[in-house]
């Protein structure tokens, strides 16, 4: 029988269709990987079954009855909880309050600590955490947050519990025993709805699989229907066989940018770097490595204690993104909602934002502002209904091509691009690449942080890693392999 | 319904405005059309809608700024006593008065970018900084002023409160001319002004910027210290704009009485626009018409003999409408 069934679900907004006649439907005990580029609408039909949002039309079925979510309330009433991404916990409180927050147990009116803090045990123990209920929510890791998260889910009886990219943050010895968990709820009879952009992953947890693109369901498969590759191409319509553009041998290196011996208290104990014109240099590290904090100082967002920054062997003093900016020096954040993007302002807006001294003579031109948004929408593929609509509005690929848009602008001779494709789809990704591939080609030294290392390696001529807020070494060419970046990232001695 | 409920949010100032003037035209009919009490309305808004304009920024920023009320004082202060030491020169008395007006500005202006300054580099909240202004800036007003009045010797200081542009071919019921006072104009023009700020110029993209994600605006090359200094630093000098107009009327300045509560009055004005508290939106014409709409409720009350002592309750019951029916048009247009 079929447990949880959307028919016909359409989700309209202003700017776009983010569902399409959605029909699909969702089995007792299965786990159902749902997967599509960003912006195919998998968050949508996510937030609606979580009662997050209400559709524009069509309905959702509960064990063959309709029902409407007009919150996360009336959801959770029918089982249904969602494991957010960002998690949605309180770190100040005990692990056990968090678990019952907004359902405390009580007696008389008052909160019934110990028989919370022995349910929230029980709980505990059956998503196979380890901590105490009465620790304090701070102290855990991300991944015992979710933990967390998953255990608050069961104590309202979830019999649905919908994922979303509940691996992102995760280690993977912690995503080994999240999938361990999955099974584990899996036979208890639980559903599990989980979406992912890591196709292996989904290959591996999930008993069927649903396939979205701009809105619309392409096709369910069953494990095992297709590999990964089919997979990719089902999702972004095309073949996606060469991911990354061919690497460019540099002829003469003129060193541009020499950033020597920074420090950044808590962050970065030595790190020095140098890049050169039209070179593509890729920074890795583990995260919490000091990549990005790194990268901030370099362009004056964090400030450093020691260190000194040579722009053409000229010292420079860089205090601010501003003085990096009048330096030629740009920085696209990995943090788009955080620092990366202002998300209420609209598209045009954004991407004019690090230039307006450019559109100001001194009043503003906006068709000029105008013109030139359209310009990188063209050019970058930018796949936005209304260029005067928030950019809240834009999918987070489109809303990262905004964002290297708007540095773009500048003209810089030095982009720093870090995690340029983290929450991107795959299509918008080699867009990514092949665009940095274009900057490198016209002169432009390109910094790329990220954490893929098949994405350092696929891009970069030569890379520099990181380990505990120090550089700690430098591979060219062919030595710059996974194995060797991650020796040096993670400080193991080659034998 | 939710469509009219999305239209009434986001100009429910202007439909209750609106409304009201209509209430009035049916009810004061006779009170009310006459030009003078239209431009008595006008001029009673002008004060705190000068303050307002600037308060507008300052909110835009999500700032606040609580000391406007004892800068009035301080800045009328400081007015009339370069008033009256220049008045004993030889210099011609609107020569004096200029100065005058300069000093309130100027004094206005550097209370304004001391603020400005705390709040931006010593990154000390705003609410904070300016409620230390609060007590300060009457403080030093009452010092001046010697905890009373303070007088002018320059009769002809009033005509910058009362003199004005008359209108020809518009008489009041008594024959004379109706004169449209120069603080109207200053109201008008500061807000104009201001609009034309907020929409052609980088720096009213830079305030919305900055109050929307001042970290993302910092990190998009913005100079957001320097946003929230000019944006205090304007505010300042519109509020020694206003005290020298309000210093001008009465001749004199009650500098323990003068201002007293127009921080709230406004903030208000500001917030019954439709400008968000949170900051990263707001819009210039809604704080002309918040500062208009609760003028105007003052007066109806006046005319409905409504007990002085209620009527905070009724400008109570007004703020919050105006921020619950925003806080649901935010609740429709979340995707």
């Amino acid at each position: 029988m079929h447990r949880l069934e959307v028919r016909d679900l359409v989700m309209q907004f202003p700017a776009v269709t983010a569902l399409d006649r959605v029909s699909l439907s969702f089995k007792l005990g299965e786990v159902h990987g749902v997967i599509g580029e960003n912006g195919a609408g998998k968050s949508t039909l996510m937030k609606i079954l979580a009662g997050v949002q209400q559709p524009t039309s069509g309905s959702v079925l509960l064990d063959g009855q309709e029902v409407r979510f007009g919150s996360v309330r009336d959801a959770l009433r029918s089982g249904i909880a969602m494991i957010h991404q960002e998690l949605d916990l309180v770190d100040t409180l005990s692990v056990a309050e968090n678990v019952f927050l907004g359902g405390e147990p009580t007696r008389w009116g008052m909160l019934a600590r110990s028989r919370m803090d022995e349910r929230a045990k029980q709980l505990l123990k059956s998503v196979g955490a380890e901590f105490s209920p009465r620790a304090a929510l701070g102290t855990l890791s991300i991944a015992g947050k979710q933990l967390v998260e998953i255990a608050k889910a069961l104590s309202h009886d979830a019999r649905i519990l919908l994922m979303d990219e509940p691996t992102a943050v995760l280690t993977d010895q912690e995503t080994a025993s999240l999938f361990d968990l999955i099974e584990s709820l899996k036979s208890r009879g639980v559903t599990v709805i989980y979406i992912s952009h890591r196709l292996s992953e989904v290959e591996r947890v999930c008993d069927r699989l649903s396939i979205l693109r701009d809105g619309v369901l392409v096709k369910t498969l069953l494990r095992g229907e297709a590999n990964q590759s089919e997979m990719a191409s089902l999702m972004v319509g095309r073949d996606v066989s060469e991911m990354y553009p061919s690497k460019r041998e540099r002829n003469e290196a003129k060193l541009i940018l020499e950033a020597s011996e920074f420090i950044v208290p808590g962050f970065v104990k030595s790190a020095s770097l140098g890049v050169n014109e039209g070179e593509i240099l890729g920074l890795a590290g583990l995260i919490g490595s000091g990549r990005t904090e790194f990268a901030e100082a370099i362009v004056g967002a964090r400030a450093r204690t020691s260190g000194e920054l040579r722009v053409d062997d000229i010292s420079k003093r860089i205090r601010s993104p501003k003085d990096a900016m009048r330096a030629g020096i740009a920085y696209v954040s990995e943090d788009r909602k955080g620092t990366g993007l202002v998300l209420p302002m609209s598209v045009i807006e954004n991407c004019t934002l690090a230039n307006l001294r450019e559109y100001a003579r001194p009043l503003l031109q906006k068709s000029n502002e105008r013109a030139a948004a359209e310009g990188w929408k063209r050019k970058l593929d930018i796949r936005a209904g209304d260029m005067r609509a928030p950019i809240a509005t834009l999918s987070g690929g489109n809303q990262q091509k905004v964002s290297i848009a708007k540095w773009l602008e500048t003209s810089p001779r030095v982009l720093i691009l870090d995690e340029p494709t983290r929450g991107v789809d795959i299509g918008a990704k080699r867009e990514i690449y092949s665009l940095i591939h274009s900057l490198a080609e016209s002169g432009t030294a390109c910094i790329l942080i990220s954490s893929e290392l098949t994405e350092i390696v696929g891009m970069c001529g030569r890379v520099i890693v990181m380990r505990e807020g120090a550089t700690v070494g430098e591979l060219n060419g062919t030595d710059a392999t996974e194995q060797a970046i991650m020796r040096l990232a993670a400080g193991v001695t080659v034998a | 319904m939710k469509k009219v409920l999305g239209f009434l949010a986001e100009n429910g100032v202007l439909v209750a405005l609106i409304a009201l003037v209509i209430v009035c035209i049916t009810q004061f009919g006779d009170t009310f059309l006459q030009p003078d009490a239209i431009r008595n309305l006008f001029s009673q808004a002008s004060y705190i809608g000068i303050i307002a304009v600037g308060m507008t920024f300052v909110i835009m920023t999500a700032g606040i700024d609580l000391s406007v009320g004892s800068l009035v004082a301080l800045c009328g202060a400081v007015a009339i006593l370069t008033l009256n030491k220049l008045s004993g020169g030889d210099g011609s008395e609107s020569v004096s008065i200029l100065l005058a007006g300069g000093a309130a500005l100027g004094i206005g202006a550097l209370a304004g970018l001391f603020n400005g300054f705390v709040i931006a580099f010593g990154r000390v909240a705003p609410f904070v900084v300016t409620l230390a202004g609060l007590a300060g800036f009457r403080s030093i007003a009452l010092v001046l002023g010697q905890g009373g009045e303070i007088r002018s010797q320059t009769p002809s200081f009033q005509d910058i409160g009362f003199g004005g542009v008359a209108i020809p071919g518009i008489a009041n019921q008594a024959g004379q001319p109706v004169v449209v006072y120069w603080s109207i104009f200053a109201f008008l023009g500061v807000a104009l002004l201001a609009s034309f700020m907020l929409n052609y110029t980088r720096y009213g993209r830079y305030v919305i910027a900055v109050g929307a994600n001042e970290r993302a605006a910092r990190y998009s090359a913005i100079d957001t210290r320097a946003i929230k200094v000019w944006t205090y630093t304007f505010l300042g000098a519109l509020v020694g704009l206003a005290a020298f107009f309000n210093a001008a009327r009465m001749n004199s300045v009650g500098t323990g009485s003068v201002g007293l509560f127009y921080e709230l009055d406004a903030i208000a004005a500001v917030v019954i626009g439709g400008t968000s508290l949170r900051g990263g939106k707001g819009r210039i014409w809604g704080t002309v018409a918040g500062a208009l709409l609760l003028t105007l409720i003052t007066t109806m009350m006046t005319w409905y003999r409504v007990d002085t002592n209620w009527q905070g309750v009724v400008r109570g019951v007004v703020i919050l409408i105006a921020v619950l029916l925003q806080r649901g048009s935010k609740a429709n247009d979340s995707n």
